[in-house]
Protein backbone atom coordinates (compact mmCIF):
# COMPACT_ATOMS: atom_id res chain seq x y z
CA UNK A 1 0.00 0.00 0.00
CA UNK A 2 1.13 3.42 -0.67
CA UNK A 3 2.41 5.46 2.38
CA UNK A 4 0.15 7.83 1.59
CA UNK A 5 -2.43 5.69 1.83
CA UNK A 6 -2.05 4.06 5.04
CA UNK A 7 -3.79 4.21 7.89
CA UNK A 8 -2.81 6.03 10.81
CA UNK A 9 -3.12 5.87 14.39
CA UNK A 10 -2.81 8.67 16.46
CA UNK A 11 -1.87 7.97 20.10
CA UNK A 12 -2.63 10.38 22.91
CA UNK A 13 -0.01 9.77 26.12
CA UNK A 14 -0.26 11.27 29.19
CA UNK A 15 1.04 9.87 32.88
CA UNK A 16 -2.08 8.57 33.73
CA UNK A 17 -3.92 7.63 30.52
CA UNK A 18 -3.38 6.79 27.19
CA UNK A 19 -5.79 6.98 24.48
CA UNK A 20 -5.58 5.46 20.85
CA UNK A 21 -7.81 5.89 17.59
CA UNK A 22 -7.13 4.07 14.53
CA UNK A 23 -8.15 6.13 11.18
CA UNK A 24 -8.45 4.56 7.77
CA UNK A 25 -7.10 6.26 4.88
CA UNK A 26 -8.27 6.76 1.20
CA UNK A 27 -10.66 9.07 -0.15
CA UNK A 28 -12.95 9.89 2.77
CA UNK A 29 -10.77 8.84 5.46
CA UNK A 30 -12.47 7.55 8.74
CA UNK A 31 -12.09 6.38 12.52
CA UNK A 32 -12.75 3.11 12.39
CA UNK A 33 -11.09 1.93 15.59
CA UNK A 34 -10.62 4.12 19.50
CA UNK A 35 -9.85 2.92 22.67
CA UNK A 36 -8.53 4.42 25.80
CA UNK A 37 -6.80 2.62 28.70
CA UNK A 38 -5.54 4.06 32.81
CA UNK A 39 -1.97 3.73 33.73
CA UNK A 40 -2.56 2.80 36.90
CA UNK A 41 1.00 3.16 38.50
CA UNK A 42 1.65 6.25 35.74
CA UNK A 43 2.90 9.76 37.62
CA UNK A 44 4.45 12.68 35.81
CA UNK A 45 8.33 11.78 36.82
CA UNK A 46 8.45 8.67 35.12
CA UNK A 47 7.79 7.72 31.84
CA UNK A 48 8.03 3.96 31.77
CA UNK A 49 5.33 2.37 32.93
CA UNK A 50 3.38 4.77 30.33
CA UNK A 51 5.65 3.46 27.47
CA UNK A 52 5.01 -0.22 29.31
CA UNK A 53 1.24 0.44 29.12
CA UNK A 54 1.40 1.67 25.48
CA UNK A 55 3.90 -1.62 24.57
CA UNK A 56 0.53 -3.75 25.59
CA UNK A 57 -1.36 -2.00 23.99
CA UNK A 58 0.11 -2.04 20.41
CA UNK A 59 0.18 -5.62 20.55
CA UNK A 60 -3.38 -6.10 19.45
CA UNK A 61 -3.16 -6.41 15.60
CA UNK A 62 -6.21 -2.92 15.48
CA UNK A 63 -3.40 -0.93 16.79
CA UNK A 64 -1.05 -1.94 14.00
CA UNK A 65 0.80 -1.68 10.39
CA UNK A 66 0.47 2.55 10.36
CA UNK A 67 1.72 5.71 10.59
CA UNK A 68 2.09 6.91 13.75
CA UNK A 69 0.59 10.00 15.27
CA UNK A 70 1.62 11.03 19.16
CA UNK A 71 0.09 13.76 20.91
CA UNK A 72 2.01 13.69 24.19
CA UNK A 73 0.02 15.52 27.19
CA UNK A 74 1.16 18.54 28.81
CA UNK A 75 2.70 17.24 31.72
CA UNK A 76 5.80 16.35 29.73
CA UNK A 77 6.25 19.74 27.49
CA UNK A 78 7.39 23.36 28.73
CA UNK A 79 6.78 26.47 26.28
CA UNK A 80 8.24 29.68 25.70
CA UNK A 81 7.73 32.38 23.65
CA UNK A 82 10.83 33.22 22.38
CA UNK A 83 11.43 36.56 21.19
CA UNK A 84 13.32 37.28 17.00
CA UNK A 85 16.73 37.82 17.49
CA UNK A 86 18.33 41.24 16.96
CA UNK A 87 21.03 39.66 15.79
CA UNK A 88 20.88 36.57 12.60
CA UNK A 89 21.06 33.62 13.69
CA UNK A 90 21.21 30.42 11.60
CA UNK A 91 18.78 27.11 13.05
CA UNK A 92 21.21 26.32 15.34
CA UNK A 93 21.71 29.62 16.79
CA UNK A 94 17.83 30.21 17.15
CA UNK A 95 17.46 26.49 18.77
CA UNK A 96 20.45 27.39 21.30
CA UNK A 97 19.05 30.76 22.09
CA UNK A 98 15.36 29.01 22.33
CA UNK A 99 17.25 26.71 24.54
CA UNK A 100 18.60 29.62 26.87
CA UNK A 101 14.72 31.34 27.08
CA UNK A 102 13.36 27.73 28.19
CA UNK A 103 16.06 27.35 30.30
CA UNK A 104 15.64 30.85 31.96
CA UNK A 105 12.06 30.39 32.72
CA UNK A 106 11.99 26.24 34.32
CA UNK A 107 15.82 26.14 35.04
CA UNK A 108 18.51 23.81 34.08
CA UNK A 109 16.41 20.80 34.80
CA UNK A 110 15.77 20.69 30.67
CA UNK A 111 19.29 20.81 29.72
CA UNK A 112 18.70 17.56 28.37
CA UNK A 113 15.04 17.74 26.81
CA UNK A 114 14.68 17.96 23.24
CA UNK A 115 13.61 21.31 21.90
CA UNK A 116 11.49 22.39 18.55
CA UNK A 117 10.43 25.78 17.36
CA UNK A 118 7.26 26.59 15.59
CA UNK A 119 7.41 27.74 11.78
CA UNK A 120 6.88 31.20 12.04
CA UNK A 121 7.87 34.17 9.48
CA UNK A 122 10.97 35.79 10.23
CA UNK A 123 10.41 39.11 12.70
CA UNK A 124 8.30 37.51 14.56
CA UNK A 125 8.33 35.97 18.53
CA UNK A 126 8.02 32.39 18.03
CA UNK A 127 6.90 29.41 20.09
CA UNK A 128 9.13 27.32 21.06
CA UNK A 129 8.32 23.67 23.03
CA UNK A 130 10.74 21.21 25.20
CA UNK A 131 9.72 17.50 25.72
CA UNK A 132 12.33 14.92 27.42
CA UNK A 133 14.22 13.36 25.31
CA UNK A 134 13.81 9.96 26.32
CA UNK A 135 10.47 9.86 25.33
CA UNK A 136 11.92 10.25 21.72
CA UNK A 137 13.49 7.42 22.15
CA UNK A 138 11.10 5.59 23.93
CA UNK A 139 8.79 5.47 21.42
CA UNK A 140 10.97 5.04 18.79
CA UNK A 141 11.86 1.41 20.77
CA UNK A 142 7.75 0.84 20.78
CA UNK A 143 6.48 1.67 17.77
CA UNK A 144 9.09 -0.96 15.55
CA UNK A 145 7.43 -3.85 16.61
CA UNK A 146 3.75 -2.79 15.86
CA UNK A 147 5.27 -1.89 12.56
CA UNK A 148 4.06 1.77 13.39
CA UNK A 149 6.20 4.62 11.87
CA UNK A 150 6.25 7.86 13.69
CA UNK A 151 5.49 10.65 11.20
CA UNK A 152 4.21 13.65 13.84
CA UNK A 153 4.99 14.24 17.93
CA UNK A 154 3.11 17.03 19.20
CA UNK A 155 2.30 18.29 22.37
CA UNK A 156 -1.20 18.53 23.27
CA UNK A 157 -1.42 22.50 23.76
CA UNK A 158 -0.22 22.81 20.66
CA UNK A 159 -3.34 20.49 19.02
CA UNK A 160 -5.78 21.51 20.86
CA UNK A 161 -4.65 24.73 19.89
CA UNK A 162 -5.19 24.34 15.97
CA UNK A 163 -8.36 22.45 16.68
CA UNK A 164 -10.04 25.32 18.57
CA UNK A 165 -8.18 28.29 16.84
CA UNK A 166 -11.34 28.84 14.52
CA UNK A 167 -13.48 29.67 17.53
CA UNK A 168 -11.11 31.96 18.95
CA UNK A 169 -10.79 36.16 18.73
CA UNK A 170 -7.15 36.64 17.00
CA UNK A 171 -6.61 39.08 19.98
CA UNK A 172 -6.18 39.69 23.74
CA UNK A 173 -7.16 36.19 24.63
CA UNK A 174 -6.46 33.41 26.71
CA UNK A 175 -7.04 29.72 25.41
CA UNK A 176 -6.54 27.40 28.12
CA UNK A 177 -6.29 23.65 28.16
CA UNK A 178 -6.91 21.37 30.54
CA UNK A 179 -6.74 17.46 31.56
CA UNK A 180 -6.62 15.96 34.52
CA UNK A 181 -3.76 17.16 36.53
CA UNK A 182 -2.51 19.78 34.33
CA UNK A 183 -3.46 23.40 33.11
CA UNK A 184 -1.81 25.09 30.21
CA UNK A 185 -3.16 28.37 28.87
CA UNK A 186 -1.64 30.68 26.18
CA UNK A 187 -2.97 34.81 25.77
CA UNK A 188 -3.11 35.92 22.04
CA UNK A 189 -2.07 39.17 20.87
CA UNK A 190 -2.81 40.09 17.13
CA UNK A 191 -3.01 36.21 16.37
CA UNK A 192 0.19 34.96 17.18
CA UNK A 193 0.71 33.56 21.24
CA UNK A 194 2.81 35.50 23.15
CA UNK A 195 2.48 34.36 26.83
CA UNK A 196 2.35 30.77 28.13
CA UNK A 197 1.51 29.86 31.34
CA UNK A 198 1.71 26.17 32.70
CA UNK A 199 0.30 24.73 36.25
CA UNK A 200 -0.25 21.26 37.96
CA UNK A 201 -3.39 21.09 39.13
CA UNK A 202 -4.79 20.05 42.65
CA UNK A 203 -7.70 18.24 43.19
CA UNK A 204 -9.45 22.04 43.04
CA UNK A 205 -8.24 22.98 39.36
CA UNK A 206 -11.32 25.88 39.64
CA UNK A 207 -8.58 27.87 42.18
CA UNK A 208 -5.68 27.59 39.13
CA UNK A 209 -8.51 28.76 36.84
CA UNK A 210 -9.64 31.47 39.10
CA UNK A 211 -5.81 32.58 39.82
CA UNK A 212 -4.83 32.60 35.82
CA UNK A 213 -8.15 34.98 35.50
CA UNK A 214 -7.01 37.26 38.23
CA UNK A 215 -3.22 37.00 36.83
CA UNK A 216 -5.47 37.68 33.31
CA UNK A 217 -6.73 40.95 35.04
CA UNK A 218 -3.92 42.28 36.50
CA UNK A 219 -1.50 42.15 33.50
CA UNK A 220 -3.99 43.72 31.09
CA UNK A 221 -4.10 47.04 29.69
CA UNK A 222 -6.29 49.79 31.18
CA UNK A 223 -9.60 49.48 28.74
CA UNK A 224 -8.82 45.92 27.34
CA UNK A 225 -11.52 42.77 27.98
CA UNK A 226 -9.70 39.80 27.45
CA UNK A 227 -11.63 36.69 27.53
CA UNK A 228 -10.76 33.02 28.10
CA UNK A 229 -11.62 30.28 26.34
CA UNK A 230 -11.47 26.74 28.26
CA UNK A 231 -11.04 23.56 26.14
CA UNK A 232 -11.98 20.82 29.25
CA UNK A 233 -13.47 17.48 29.98
CA UNK A 234 -16.74 17.22 30.52
CA UNK A 235 -16.59 16.38 33.90
CA UNK A 236 -14.68 19.01 34.63
CA UNK A 237 -17.40 21.47 32.78
CA UNK A 238 -19.71 19.94 34.85
CA UNK A 239 -18.16 21.05 38.23
CA UNK A 240 -17.13 24.60 36.85
CA UNK A 241 -18.81 27.62 36.86
CA UNK A 242 -21.26 28.64 34.56
CA UNK A 243 -20.32 30.38 31.10
CA UNK A 244 -19.76 34.50 32.36
CA UNK A 245 -18.48 37.33 30.23
CA UNK A 246 -14.79 36.78 31.00
CA UNK A 247 -15.28 32.91 30.93
CA UNK A 248 -16.21 30.14 27.62
CA UNK A 249 -16.23 26.79 28.00
CA UNK A 250 -15.44 25.09 24.47
CA UNK A 251 -17.81 22.99 23.89
CA UNK A 252 -16.82 19.90 21.19
CA UNK A 253 -20.66 19.39 20.04
CA UNK A 254 -23.18 16.71 20.71
CA UNK A 255 -21.22 14.12 18.22
CA UNK A 256 -18.02 14.16 20.40
CA UNK A 257 -19.67 14.40 23.38
CA UNK A 258 -19.73 10.64 23.72
CA UNK A 259 -16.04 9.98 23.42
CA UNK A 260 -13.69 10.97 26.05
CA UNK A 261 -11.97 14.33 25.94
CA UNK A 262 -9.09 12.55 24.90
CA UNK A 263 -10.20 10.67 22.31
CA UNK A 264 -12.28 13.53 20.69
CA UNK A 265 -8.96 15.67 20.99
CA UNK A 266 -7.27 12.95 18.84
CA UNK A 267 -10.52 13.22 16.57
CA UNK A 268 -9.52 17.43 16.33
CA UNK A 269 -6.40 16.23 15.21
CA UNK A 270 -6.77 16.89 11.84
CA UNK A 271 -8.20 20.09 12.30
CA UNK B 1 -14.04 37.50 13.03
CA UNK B 2 -10.17 36.76 12.13
CA UNK B 3 -8.64 33.59 13.75
CA UNK B 4 -5.32 32.98 14.97
CA UNK B 5 -2.85 31.84 13.02
CA UNK B 6 -2.33 28.04 12.97
CA UNK B 7 0.73 26.74 15.36
CA UNK B 8 3.10 25.05 12.83
CA UNK B 9 5.34 22.83 15.30
CA UNK B 10 6.26 19.19 15.56
CA UNK B 11 9.31 17.46 17.00
CA UNK B 12 9.12 14.82 13.98
CA UNK B 13 8.27 16.83 11.09
CA UNK B 14 7.96 20.54 12.27
CA UNK B 15 8.79 22.13 8.76
CA UNK B 16 10.30 19.75 6.29
CA UNK B 17 6.71 18.59 5.60
CA UNK B 18 6.71 22.52 4.27
CA UNK B 19 9.46 22.58 2.55
CA UNK B 20 8.99 19.43 0.61
CA UNK B 21 5.66 20.63 -0.39
CA UNK B 22 7.39 23.62 -1.28
CA UNK B 23 10.26 21.83 -2.98
CA UNK B 24 7.57 19.66 -5.37
CA UNK B 25 5.34 22.89 -5.68
CA UNK B 26 8.84 24.14 -7.21
CA UNK B 27 9.77 21.23 -9.30
CA UNK B 28 6.41 21.30 -10.50
CA UNK B 29 6.38 25.10 -11.28
CA UNK B 30 9.83 24.29 -12.83
CA UNK B 31 8.42 21.57 -15.28
CA UNK B 32 5.61 23.48 -16.06
CA UNK B 33 7.91 26.02 -17.59
CA UNK B 34 9.58 23.47 -19.18
CA UNK B 35 6.54 22.46 -20.52
CA UNK B 36 5.31 25.41 -22.04
CA UNK B 37 8.82 26.61 -23.63
CA UNK B 38 9.06 23.07 -25.30
CA UNK B 39 5.43 23.56 -26.40
CA UNK B 40 6.42 27.13 -27.51
CA UNK B 41 9.29 26.27 -29.64
CA UNK B 42 7.35 23.63 -31.40
CA UNK B 43 4.48 26.21 -31.92
CA UNK B 44 6.92 28.88 -33.67
CA UNK B 45 9.07 25.79 -35.89
CA UNK B 46 5.33 25.13 -36.79
CA UNK B 47 4.41 28.58 -37.58
CA UNK B 48 7.89 28.79 -39.60
CA UNK B 49 7.00 25.70 -41.71
CA UNK B 50 3.73 26.94 -42.43
CA UNK B 51 4.88 29.97 -43.13
CA UNK B 52 7.40 28.39 -45.87
CA UNK B 53 4.65 26.35 -47.32
CA UNK B 54 2.70 29.27 -47.85
CA UNK B 55 5.41 31.26 -49.55
CA UNK B 56 6.55 28.59 -51.78
CA UNK B 57 2.63 28.56 -52.42
CA UNK B 58 1.90 32.36 -53.26
CA UNK B 59 5.03 33.33 -55.11
CA UNK B 60 6.50 30.43 -56.82
CA UNK B 61 10.10 30.64 -57.96
CA UNK B 62 9.53 31.80 -61.94
CA UNK B 63 12.62 32.05 -64.82
CA UNK B 64 11.26 34.31 -66.79
CA UNK B 65 11.54 33.75 -70.82
CA UNK B 66 13.22 34.97 -73.72
CA UNK B 67 9.66 35.83 -75.43
CA UNK B 68 8.30 37.14 -71.56
CA UNK B 69 11.72 39.76 -71.65
CA UNK B 70 10.35 40.70 -74.87
CA UNK B 71 6.92 41.32 -74.24
CA UNK B 72 7.78 43.30 -70.76
CA UNK B 73 9.83 46.14 -73.00
CA UNK B 74 7.39 46.29 -75.99
CA UNK B 75 4.89 46.78 -73.20
CA UNK B 76 7.32 49.52 -71.59
CA UNK B 77 7.75 51.05 -75.05
CA UNK B 78 3.79 51.46 -75.52
CA UNK B 79 4.02 53.04 -72.10
CA UNK B 80 6.47 55.63 -72.70
CA UNK B 81 4.09 56.00 -76.08
CA UNK B 82 1.42 56.57 -74.23
CA UNK B 83 3.15 59.41 -71.79
CA UNK B 84 3.94 61.71 -74.87
CA UNK B 85 1.19 64.63 -73.47
CA UNK B 86 0.16 65.47 -76.98
CA UNK B 87 -2.46 67.67 -76.57
CA UNK B 88 -1.12 69.85 -73.93
CA UNK B 89 2.16 69.88 -76.45
CA UNK B 90 0.10 70.75 -79.87
CA UNK B 91 -1.97 73.23 -78.44
CA UNK B 92 1.06 75.08 -77.18
CA UNK B 93 3.09 74.41 -81.00
CA UNK B 94 -0.48 75.78 -82.18
CA UNK B 95 -0.37 79.42 -79.87
CA UNK B 96 2.97 79.97 -80.56
CA UNK B 97 2.55 79.92 -84.39
CA UNK B 98 -0.76 82.16 -84.00
CA UNK B 99 1.29 84.60 -81.62
CA UNK B 100 4.12 84.86 -84.35
CA UNK B 101 1.43 86.35 -86.70
CA UNK B 102 1.78 83.04 -89.00
CA UNK B 103 5.55 84.19 -89.66
CA UNK B 104 6.08 80.58 -89.21
CA UNK B 105 5.15 77.08 -90.24
CA UNK B 106 5.02 74.28 -88.31
CA UNK B 107 6.65 71.13 -90.84
CA UNK B 108 7.41 68.13 -88.74
CA UNK B 109 7.20 67.57 -84.86
CA UNK B 110 9.09 64.29 -83.76
CA UNK B 111 9.10 62.80 -80.65
CA UNK B 112 12.00 61.03 -78.76
CA UNK B 113 9.79 59.16 -75.85
CA UNK B 114 12.86 57.83 -74.24
CA UNK B 115 14.59 60.81 -74.16
CA UNK B 116 11.72 62.96 -73.46
CA UNK B 117 12.67 65.08 -75.95
CA UNK B 118 10.64 66.82 -79.29
CA UNK B 119 12.07 67.79 -82.20
CA UNK B 120 10.42 70.56 -84.06
CA UNK B 121 11.10 71.48 -88.31
CA UNK B 122 9.35 75.06 -88.88
CA UNK B 123 9.96 77.55 -91.82
CA UNK B 124 10.33 81.01 -91.05
CA UNK B 125 10.39 84.32 -93.15
CA UNK B 126 13.07 85.55 -91.55
CA UNK B 127 15.77 84.49 -88.55
CA UNK B 128 14.56 87.47 -86.13
CA UNK B 129 11.50 85.85 -87.08
CA UNK B 130 12.27 82.25 -86.38
CA UNK B 131 14.55 83.35 -82.98
CA UNK B 132 11.22 84.97 -82.43
CA UNK B 133 9.55 82.00 -82.47
CA UNK B 134 12.13 80.38 -80.20
CA UNK B 135 11.86 82.99 -77.47
CA UNK B 136 7.92 82.37 -77.66
CA UNK B 137 8.46 78.41 -77.37
CA UNK B 138 11.58 79.36 -74.22
CA UNK B 139 8.35 81.22 -72.26
CA UNK B 140 6.46 77.60 -72.55
CA UNK B 141 5.19 75.87 -69.52
CA UNK B 142 5.02 72.39 -71.23
CA UNK B 143 8.75 72.74 -72.91
CA UNK B 144 11.75 72.68 -71.27
CA UNK B 145 15.09 74.16 -72.45
CA UNK B 146 13.94 75.12 -76.20
CA UNK B 147 17.10 75.03 -78.41
CA UNK B 148 17.82 76.03 -81.95
CA UNK B 149 19.97 72.93 -83.24
CA UNK B 150 20.01 74.49 -87.11
CA UNK B 151 19.04 77.00 -89.53
CA UNK B 152 19.39 77.07 -93.31
CA UNK B 153 17.57 79.57 -95.93
CA UNK B 154 16.25 77.83 -98.60
CA UNK B 155 17.73 79.48 -101.68
CA UNK B 156 15.94 77.15 -104.29
CA UNK B 157 12.79 78.79 -102.79
CA UNK B 158 11.44 82.16 -104.43
CA UNK B 159 10.27 84.03 -100.77
CA UNK B 160 14.43 82.24 -99.32
CA UNK B 161 12.55 81.42 -96.32
CA UNK B 162 14.51 79.91 -93.00
CA UNK B 163 14.35 76.32 -92.16
CA UNK B 164 14.91 75.67 -88.74
CA UNK B 165 15.22 72.56 -86.60
CA UNK B 166 14.43 73.04 -82.55
CA UNK B 167 14.85 70.32 -79.83
CA UNK B 168 13.18 70.80 -76.36
CA UNK B 169 12.40 68.45 -73.31
CA UNK B 170 8.46 68.03 -72.56
CA UNK B 171 7.47 68.24 -69.18
CA UNK B 172 5.87 65.25 -67.89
Amino acid sequence: MSPLWRDEIAIYLAPRKIAVARRERGMRPQVTAATEVAVPDGHFGDLRPTMARLADLLRESTWQDATARIVVADPWARYGVVPWPSTRLDADGRLTHARYVLADAFGDGLADWAVTLADTPPGRAYVACAMPAQLRAALEDVLPPARLTLTSLQPQLVVAFNAWRHRLPADDTWFVSLDDGSLSAVHLARGAWDRVHMARLSTDWMVELERLQAFGRLTRAAGATSRMFVDAPIWMRHNAAPPSADLEWLDPGTSEGASSHELALLQRVYA
Amino acid sequence: MKSPRRVRLDFVAPVQQARWSGVALCAAGLAAAIAVGVAFDLQLAERSRLDAALGAISAPARVPGAASVRSAEDAAAIERELSIPWSLLLAELEAASHESASTVALLQVEPDPAKHVVRITAEARSLPDALGYLERLQQSKVLRYPMLESHERKKDDPEHPVRIKLAAEWRS
